[in-house]
């Protein structure tokens, strides 16, 4: 494996041509641009690029509104992966799931080749001269005829100059100013932002508070800014004895609530009762409405009151968001933590200019209503996001010349007239504003894929080539017009460029004029059905914008593990009581409409609540999407909180009905219980003082100084130690010695996971996705060849074969009987034992133990006897049951373009070997080989795994246990320590989890 | 190579017969029965068959190749498999003795062929296809000036047939 | 000529032939006759061949199918990594356990009733193993590299890793398969001569001819011959004992619970012997019927081999009881959620057919009625194969999808390419043995002659006399023969 990693930059390039199915065969295959047909396209100056050896370019993520920095590892002009930017403030070289599936949009199979154009009602492809022309043409006319001014231009919501050139633009063609529309942005929270602090969103210290009460706000999933916010919690829980107790108020216990050291499940609607109860209100009237035991909330509001400093938090968008947003923002003041936990003084500033839904619900009146002449759609798909009852394709039907700039085929763009497709933001030139004074740099990490073009040079055209707005486009193009606007000129932008970041500040676009005649969300009507229907977007896919990325689709829910699957949330006891298993298909009708899906069967959700994941049920959005799942949307009415303009998610009633049929769940989940097997342990915080380190004996033979770590030195044979039957000649005897001469047994790559820290968030899993090549195996098309199964969704991860290398482990612990139950995440993988179980039982040396403490797996001898996986106890072995590298097989897990993205480090595994997590040795060959040409040790931390890299928690850290000087060693040494059944089988795993740390109800709220 | 070869129908008169002959010297006597018969094998009184040197030398060499093969092998890659001893000779107890049945088997097959020089490529004199099935024969080698004689024992102990061979 | 009526005290028969007797056979020429007789190729026989034939064309399509795809398309199910495979390999190979057991042990306990079922029954083992060794293989996710298991000399000195079982695997079972042919062979080259000296036709003669590599039946030839095949009995025994030890090494040297058991080794040798015992029932009753070979095979024959088919599944028995014991004893979260989930949890369904099939039923054998009843022992021998493949299906699968890690616990069913698998295995089986019995004598012509009495030159001269085979006695108190 070492091979792969090898330093000579021929040798790379040969290794990319080996890829072949990555590099040569490319540029035969359907392939519409000819600057990718050479092996190496360089992307900037040859002299910047060596190639075989990665160049990092610093840039912004675009995929949700908030603008972490990134660096694209760019290799031979093909980026292939995303990291986060350590130097960003936002998100400090951390990256959530979604950022990193990016690449998989860029490289998307079913993305625009190049522009179309409708034809007899049928987009059929056309040249760029020929789209350009058919609009500016529209423009004209639309000038001429002056209904320039019914013109809309609907864009996805992005921080930064973007949306400021778009209105000059817009405003020069005698249009309107755009729409910014984001439909995962909490409008409620946001409004009463406003009004309490005057911006839009404070920045939120969860490490000042004592208490975290969080009243549905999801802020590890799409609440706010995700990342930013999960790094403070971590880094708050990380403090242990003072960490914040953290109490989780809601119908649905998400990701977020099941971080929480209690969760109190409340009737969908009552929240605001709540909020009140808890600022000192009427506790009997909001226990009558929340159905919360009155106690419980008596406890809270006077744990509350004595926390000194807290936070508590609001999310939920149903009838009367603000006002609960609005209490609960006066709470804090109340509380005092306006300041403390609470800065408005230092903004997140993404989130500003944004457009509400009742925004978009107007303009799709005045399409309706015929008042648009003329539809401009940027990265925004309200076909899909909006409820069906918005009736949105009749209102796009109603405009008469219809452009999308979608990068995709999506449900709206196929209703548009034109595409002129937009270049991934991994092709563009952009900025954005994520704090004030922080400008984040956003630049193309390599060619354009396909014929795109972004859309900002588009319109810059559109103005060059209209005489009367000509003279005002002097640029040459977008990066042009951004250097001239930038604030600091060239120089600051070029620096900018370097670091990704750049102080300052830019102009910013004229905030929307909300309208707020939107409907009134009335009180949910308990006539209706009797169930309450919550729908809450995906932790992974969004707002449905993340289904075209095989990554995402495979990323289990981090709370149900489903993939690939539209699943039914349904209370334990209540499922009980009607007879409904997990599996078993529920049929849920409201007024809108119904569908049927597969019953998951939760003790985290409030007994008369069903509640459905929202991002799946794409009817076109590429072959990852389509037929995948259901769009709970279509069972929602258009109903709003008026005062803030938001959707109301949570606004009806449904039926639940058990069907006849059984669908199996499409789950990573063998057990949720851990039988007693101490897997994720964790342990009261009042009993931290009392733990004692594990203690193991530490059996290297006469060697003080590696008995360092608990177990992490194994004993090793004495004849590999050299002690006995070495003689001088054979001089490899005795390499596993940490003194033997060639020093190879010097280092022992270990790793700790906090599990304190961790948030079961897996971004960790997609990253090992990214950096190891690990094919997506459940698309619809990768059939597992069994009748029954056929074009299932998933197919293959029913049978179990999925090839997360690292997987989070969801276990519940308590609750059978409907109380209170605690969530614990463990993410598995190899755990690189000292005494491997899986190696001795290897026939052909395909495992074997690295001196350097690596358990070492070599895919060109592994003939896939699978037995060391059979005798591997954490079943971290994956197997390649299908040609998932192979083209001609139907299981290929790149279609054209995807493989661009295959790391050149690292092998495509053939059919019918093993696999397993290398803790990213090609990372530590290349840093090894860096140093060696530099003529240096390792310097403590000079890299990461993937995993640990991408972590938002911060909960990963890996590096030479054998060294001091690496913080591993330290973090080992931690009293929290434990290994996963060493005890049992005294495999000395290289991984050290530290146990997490719960923070139970303080003895004054025993009652609870 | 000349002599007498004598039919029997019976095996109590070639046990007879092959008594009397041996006390009479008449030459080196073969006999051919259709099954091993202790009752031949008493008369005839031959030591033990030498096989069994075969079948011990095969077995001993077997066992050491199956020691010396994995050892030299782990040896030269001394790679450690979960923690055990580069070279283990438990396990390889098994593939010695392994070893040792498989050498030692055709080592005993190959005294056998060697012992009754195997493959015979023709039918010696003397052989008649009714031994395999159910006679008994006699074959004396002798010289022509004794053959009279030896056929006269033949037919007094009722050979059903009496040949002379050459 | 005393020396003929009195057998010489110190000397034992070399073939043992103490307690079965032929009555029914008279002369060696008979014994010719009947034996060489049968081999006749006839209507029916081309059809079973025929069949025989499709049944492995339909395993072998399905294999290509495999190599092409990938193993997914087989019913695994990750961490359960060895399938129905797995279980045919062992299943075969505890088939080829009988036949060795009855030709070697036996022979050399000197349990006379092997004599006229040892050949059928190594053949069968010989046959057995060929398809079981079809099976590793097969379940390999690169067979086309299975060569990385076999020792053969390389320049880089890359040779297997041989503290692996299944490299242990590799030796045992080619070993097994080299020494029970050659065993088979070996005695078949007097009957060969035999066929030799009666064949007409010039090429079949020549044929045989050379495979008989010219024996002679002379006393020299036999001597050495006796000897030689002593030796190899003597081998075989501990050869058999090992092999089956070594193939549950592959499961006992790992840590899966319900494989880490001490008790593997004796449990899986007393359960291929059970088997192997079961499936020379399902051959040899037919068998004798088909050729009328009942003179040869006698019920007494049959009687005493069913007693070792009860005593075998007794030991079985006794393994399942500790078995389960022990995953209750041992104390530990593991053996007994394993145990529970074999017996009582999703796999109930298997447990039971395992027990019933090779516990219950057989007790059925202390009954001497039914044991001398044909038709029950075949079908018991039916429920004995169906049992003993459950019996590995109950060990592998459920242990593997009910492991350490509750979070991977899993279940398992198989597809039709593994069923199209199993049954092109008993195809490849029924071919070879189909040929066999069609070509070469399926009951050991001289070993038979050997037990009958030879030809003494008149009644009245041997008066009282006891030679060896020549009590005609028949236990007229054991019920005779039911169809």
């Amino acid at each position: 494996m070492t091979e792969n990693s090898a330093p000579s930059g021929v040798g790379r390039r040969e290794f990319l041509k080996i890829l072949g199915a990555g590099s040569a065969a490319t540029a035969a295959i359907g392939c519409s641009s000819d600057r990718v047909e050479r092996l190496i396209p360089y992307l900037t100056q040859p002299d910047e690029t060596v190639p075989g050896v990665s160049t990092y370019y610093a840039s912004t993520c675009r995929e949700c509104s908030v603008g972490c920095g990134v660096l694209m590892e760019t290799r031979d002009g093909r980026t292939f992966k995303l990291e986060g930017n350590p130097d960003h403030p936002l998100n400090r070289g951390a990256l959530c799931a979604r950022g990193q599936a990016a690449v998989q949009g860029l490289y998307n199979p079913d993305r625009y080749r190049g522009p179309m154009i409708r034809k007899d009602d049928k987009l059929v492809p056309a040249t760029w001269t020929e789209a350009l022309q058919l609009l500016s043409q529209k423009l004209g006319e639309a000038q001429s005829a002056g209904t320039a001014g019914n013109a809309l231009f609907i864009n996805k919501h992005e921080s930064g100059s973007f949306p400021v050139f778009l209105d000059r633009w817009l405003a020069d063609f005698g249009m309107p100013a755009h729409l910014s529309y984001d439909s995962l942005a909490d409008h409620a929270v946001l409004a009463a932002n406003r009004q309490s602090y005057g911006v839009s969103w404070p920045s939120l210290s969860f490490s000042a508070a004592k208490l975290i009460v969080s009243i549905g706000a999801d802020f590890l999933e799409n609440w706010g800014a995700s990342v930013p916010q999960q790094l403070d919690f971590a880094d708050a829980r990380a403090k242990l004895e003072d960490a914040p107790r953290f109490v989780y108020i809601g119908p649905r216990r998400s990701l977020t609530g099941c971080n929480a050291d209690q969760w109190i499940a409340c009737k969908p609607g009552s929240e605001l009762a709540i909020a009140k109860a808890l600022a000192g209100g009427s506790v009997e009237s909001a226990a009558e409405a929340s159905g919360v035991p009155a106690a419980t909330l008596e406890s809270l509001q006077k744990e509350l009151a004595g926390a000194g400093r807290s936070l508590v938090l609001a999310g939920g968008s149903g009838a009367g968001a603000l006002d609960l947003a609005l209490a609960v923002n006066a709470l804090n003041r109340q509380l005092g933590n306006v300041g403390t936990t609470v800065l408005p003084d230092q903004p997140i500033t993404s989130f500003e200019g944004i457009a509400t839904d009742a925004d978009l619900r107007a303009a799709l009146e005045r399409m309706r209503a015929g008042q648009v002449s003329l539809l401009m759609l940027r990265g925004v798909n309200p076909l899909f996001t909006m409820p069906r009852a918005a009736r949105v394709p009749e209102a796009i039907r109603a405009v008469p010349f219809k452009v999308s700039f979608s990068s995709y085929p999506d449900e709206t763009s196929e209703l548009c007239d034109l595409v002129l497709p937009d270049h991934h933001p991994i092709e563009s030139w952009g900025d954005a504003q994520p704090l004030a004074g922080v400008i984040s740099l956003q630049q193309p990490g390599m060619d354009p894929v396909y014929d795109t073009r972004q859309t900002a040079d588009v319109l810059i055209d559109l103005a060059k080539g209209n005489q009367r707005t000509a003279a005002r486009y002097t640029a040459a193009n977008y990066m042009r017009w951004l250097i001239e606007n930038f604030p600091g000129g060239t120089a600051a932008f070029t620096a900018g460029l370097q670091k990704g970041i750049t102080s300052g500040s830019l102009p910013r676009a004229a905030a929307p004029a909300h309208v707020s005649n939107a409907p009134q969300a009335p009180a949910i009507d308990d006539t209706k059905g009797d169930f309450y229907l919550v729908v809450y977007p995906s932790p992974t896919l969004g707002d449905g914008s993340g289904a075209n990325k095989p990554w995402l689709q495979e990323l289990p829910d981090p709370v149900t593990k489903i993939c690939w699957q539209t699943w039914i949330e349904i209370n334990q006891q209540t499922a009980r009581k009607l007879g409904i298993d997990s599996g078993d298909i529920l049929h849920v009708e409201t007024d809108m409409g119904e569908l049927e899906a597969p019953a998951y069967v939760y003790m985290g959700i409030q007994e008369n609540t069903v509640a459905i994941a929202f991002g799946q049920g794409h009817t076109a959005y590429g072959r990852y999407a389509e037929g995948v799942g259901y769009n709970p949307g279509n069972l929602l009415p258009v109903s709003f909180d008026a005062a803030s303009g938001s959707l109301a998610w949570t606004a009806t009633r449904a039926k639940v009905t058990k069907g006849t049929t059984f669908a199996p769940l499409v789950t990573t989940e063998g057990s949720a219980r851990q039988h007693g097997r101490g897997i994720a342990r964790s342990i009261p915080v009042d009993e931290l003082p009392h733990l004692e380190m594990e203690h193991e004996e530490h059996d290297m033979p006469g060697k003080p100084d590696q008995s360092y770590l608990p177990g992490l030195r194994s004993r090793m044979a004495a004849d590999a130690m050299g002690e006995v039957g070495d003689s001088p000649s054979r001089f490899q005897k005795g390499m596993y010695d940490p003194e033997h001469w060639s020093g190879m047994a010097k280092r022992r790559w270990a790793m700790t996971i906090d599990l304190a820290r961790c948030t079961g968030c897996s971004a960790c899993v997609t990253a090992c996705y990214a950096e190891n090549n690990i094919p997506t195996v459940g698309a619809p098309y990768q059939t597992t060849h069994t009748a029954f199964l056929h074009g299932v969704p998933g197919s293959n991860i029913l049978k179990g074969r999925e090839m997360n290398w690292i997987r989070l482990e969801r276990y519940w612990e308590g609750g059978e009987d409907g109380g209170e139950f605690e969530p614990r995440f463990v993410p598995m993988l190899c755990q690189h034992c000292g005494n491997a179980p899986c190696e001795p039982v290897c026939p052909v040396y395909a495992t074997y133990h690295s001196p350097d403490g690596l358990n070492v797996q070599v895919y060109n001898r592994c003939v896939g006897t699978r037995y060391c996986s059979n005798n591997c106890p954490y079943k971290v072995r994956y197997f390649n049951w299908f040609g998932y590298g192979e083209p001609a097989r139907p299981q290929y897990a790149w279609p054209e373009r995807m493989n661009w993205q295959l790391n050149p480090d690292v092998t495509v595994r053939g059919k019918g070997v093993m696999e397993k997590c290398t803790f990213c040795v090609q990372r530590i060959r290349e840093s090894e080989h860096r140093a060696k040409a530099e003529g240096r040790e390792v310097k403590p931390d000079e890299f990461t795994t993937a995993c640990a890299q991408a972590c938002p928690s911060k909960a990963i850290t890996f590096g030479d246990a054998a060294d001091d000087e690496w913080s591993v060693a330290r973090m080992a040494q931690d009293r929290r320590a434990y290994h996963v059944f060493h005890e049992q089988l005294n495999t000395y795993p290289a991984v050290v989890y530290l146990q997490k740390v719960t923070h139970p109800a303080p003895k004054s709220a025993a009652g609870a | 190579m000349q002599g007498i070869v004598g039919v029997f129908s019976d095996l109590d008169s070639t046990v007879d017969a092959i008594e009397s002959l041996k006390k009479m010297r008449a030459g080196d006597i073969t006999v051919y029965s259709p099954a091993p018969r202790h009752e031949i094998e008493h008369v005839i009184a031959k030591g033990p068959s030498p096989v069994r040197r075969f079948t011990l030398i095969g077995g001993l060499l077997g066992a050491t190749f199956g020691y010396w093969i994995p050892i030299w092998v782990s040896d030269y890659w001394p790679l450690v498999v979960g923690g055990k001893p580069v070279p283990s000779w438990v396990p390889y107890t098994i593939i010695s003795f392994e070893l040792m049945v498989l050498i030692g088997s055709l080592a005993t097959v190959l005294g056998l062929f060697v012992n009754s020089r195997f493959p015979r490529i023709t039918m010696t004199v003397g052989y008649d296809p009714r031994f395999s099935d159910g006679e008994f024969g006699v074959w004396v080698e002798c010289p022509p000036d004794r053959q009279r004689e030896v056929s006269g024992t033949l037919q007094k102990f009722g050979a059903a047939e009496v040949r002379g061979e050459a | 000529m005393a020396t003929v009526v009195s057998p010489s005290p110190d000397s034992s028969p070399n073939i043992p032939s103490a307690n079965i007797q032929l009555p029914a056979i008279q002369s060696y020429t008979q014994v010719n006759d009947e034996i060489i007789g049968t081999l006749r190729p006839t209507g029916k026989w081309f059809a079973g061949l025929g069949f025989a034939i499709l049944c492995m064309l339909i395993g072998a399509t399905a294999w290509t199918y495999q190599i092409y795809m990938g193993l997914g398309v087989a019913g695994y199910t990750p961490p359960v990594m060895w399938g129905v495979y797995i279980v045919t390999f062992v299943f075969w190979v505890g088939i080829g356990h009988a036949g060795t057991l009855i030709s070697a042990i036996l022979y050399l306990f000197r349990a006379g009733f092997r004599t006229t079922i040892y050949r059928c029954a190594e053949a069968m083992t010989v046959f057995a193993v060929m398809t079981a060794g079809l099976f590793p293989i097969l379940h390999l996710g690169r067979p086309w590299k299975f060569f990385y298991l076999i020792p053969y000399p390389n320049w880089r000195l890359i040779w297997p890793q041989f503290k692996s079982p299944l490299v242990w695997d590799v030796f045992a079972i080619l070993t097994y398969l080299t020494v029970s042919a050659t065993f088979l062979y070996i005695g078949l080259v007097p009957d060969l001569a035999a066929m030799r000296d009666r064949e007409k036709h010039p090429v079949r003669k020549q044929i045989y001819s050379v495979l008989s590599l010219g024996w002679r039946n002379s006393d020299r030839e036999w001597r050495h011959f006796a000897r030689a095949y002593l030796f190899l009995a003597a081998f075989s025994t501990p050869l058999v004992l090992s092999v089956h030890s070594v193939v549950s090494f592959d499961f006992a040297m790992s840590l899966v619970p319900g494989w880490h058991a001490t008790l593997f080794a004796p449990y899986f040798v007393a359960g291929a012997i059970f088997s192997g015992i079961g499936m020379v029932f399902t051959i040899i009753i037919p068998v004798r019927r088909w050729f009328n070979l009942k003179k040869y095979v006698t019920i007494n024959h049959l009687d005493a081999a069913a007693k070792l088919c009860l005593f075998t599944s007794l030991v079985v028995g006794t393994a399942y009881l500790v078995e389960f014991f022990i995953g209750w004893y041992s104390g530990s979260e593991f053996e007994h959620s394993y145990w529970w989930d074999r017996v009582f949890g999703q796999w109930w369904w298997a447990a039971w057919i395992m027990l019933l099939c090779n516990c219950v039923l057989p007790l059925t054998l202390f009954s001497q009625k039914l044991r001398r009843n044909t038709t029950w022992l075949f079908m018991l021998s039916i429920f004995i194969n169906l049992g003993m493949w459950f019996e590995r299906f109950v060990i592998f699968e459920p242990s593997l999808s009910h492991e350490f890690e509750p979070w991977q616990w899993t279940a398992y069913a198989p597809t039709y390419i593994d069923w199209a698998i199993l049954l092109g295995s008993f195809g490849f089986f029924s071919m070879w043995f189909l040929l066999f019995i069609k070509n070469l004598p399926i009951i050991a012509i001289s070993e038979v002659k050997e037990i009958v009495p030879p030809p003494v030159r008149a009644p009245h001269k041997v008066e009282g006399i006891n030679v060896s085979g020549m009590h005609l006695e028949f236990e007229p108190e054991t019920p005779g023969e039911r169809d």
